[in-house]
């Protein structure tokens, strides 16, 4: 067990914050108020603007998050850790990348492939499930 | 662009903005700017979380309190589920 310096929303997190859950926002609600500005993948925001209608909510949402852009190195590094992860969930390796290099926590849905992301970069993952 | 703007910091803000800027590598100039898209970054995040309580209610106090709770479990570093609270 180690401290966490940085918090991480997955797609599931978003998805979650886009419906309303009312303890998503509270976490990101005390994060922020304790001067935490939570992180996403692009891949995770894009994931949850596919499947969520409400956009008003997770854009308000976005609005206390930074979005990590990915760049040339990135997107190689994502599909390496994919193809150590055998897993073809680009959004979920990208999260667990994330969490990897800020030391971050992780809020999403419980999934194989963010397990095995971490596994593949030698990651603690700590994972809130939602 | 990139402009310049004359700040007045106490000598101890100063100091300890030079000391942090050089263990993260960058400058006293770009250090403070991080600070500061840092604090405005929290700022909008604030608002749009006022604009999601005037849309579905404001937060009960058990509410704020499992959300701090939520928080200092994840930054301990403790692994784990907890039980969702959907909209009410």
């Amino acid at each position: 067990m180690s401290r966490r310096t940085a918090l991480i929303y997955g797609a599931g997190a978003l998805r979650a914050g886009a419906q309303g859950d009312r303890l998503i926002w509270a976490l990101h609600r005390a994060a922020l108020r304790n001067g935490l500005v939570p992180i996403v993948s692009v891949g995770a925001l894009a994931d949850a603007s596919r499947t969520e209608e409400n956009h008003e909510l997770l854009e308000e949402l976005i609005r206390g998050c930074e979005v990590e852009i990915l760049d040339r190195n990135g997107a190689l590094q994502i599909g390496e850790v994919a193809k150590a992860a055998e897993t073809a969930d680009l959004v979920a390796v990208a999260t667990a990348l994330l969490a990897d290099e800020h030391n971050g926590a992780v809020v999403s849905t419980r999934q194989n492939s963010l397990r095995a992301a971490a596994e593949a970069l030698g990651h603690e993952l700590v994972l809130y499930a939602i | 662009m990139v402009i310049k703007r004359s700040v007045s910091l106490t000598q101890a803000v100063a100091d300890a903005v030079e000391v942090a800027a050089k263990e993260d590598g960058t400058s006293f100039s770009a250090w403070l700017s991080a600070a500061a898209e840092r604090q405005l970054r929290i700022r909008e995040g604030l608002s749009g979380v006022a604009n999601y309580e005037d849309q579905e209610g404001p937060f009960s106090a058990e509410e704020l309190a499992a959300g701090e709770a939520l928080l200092g479990r994840l930054l301990s570093g403790v692994t784990g589920v907890a039980s969702r609270v959907r909209r009410r």
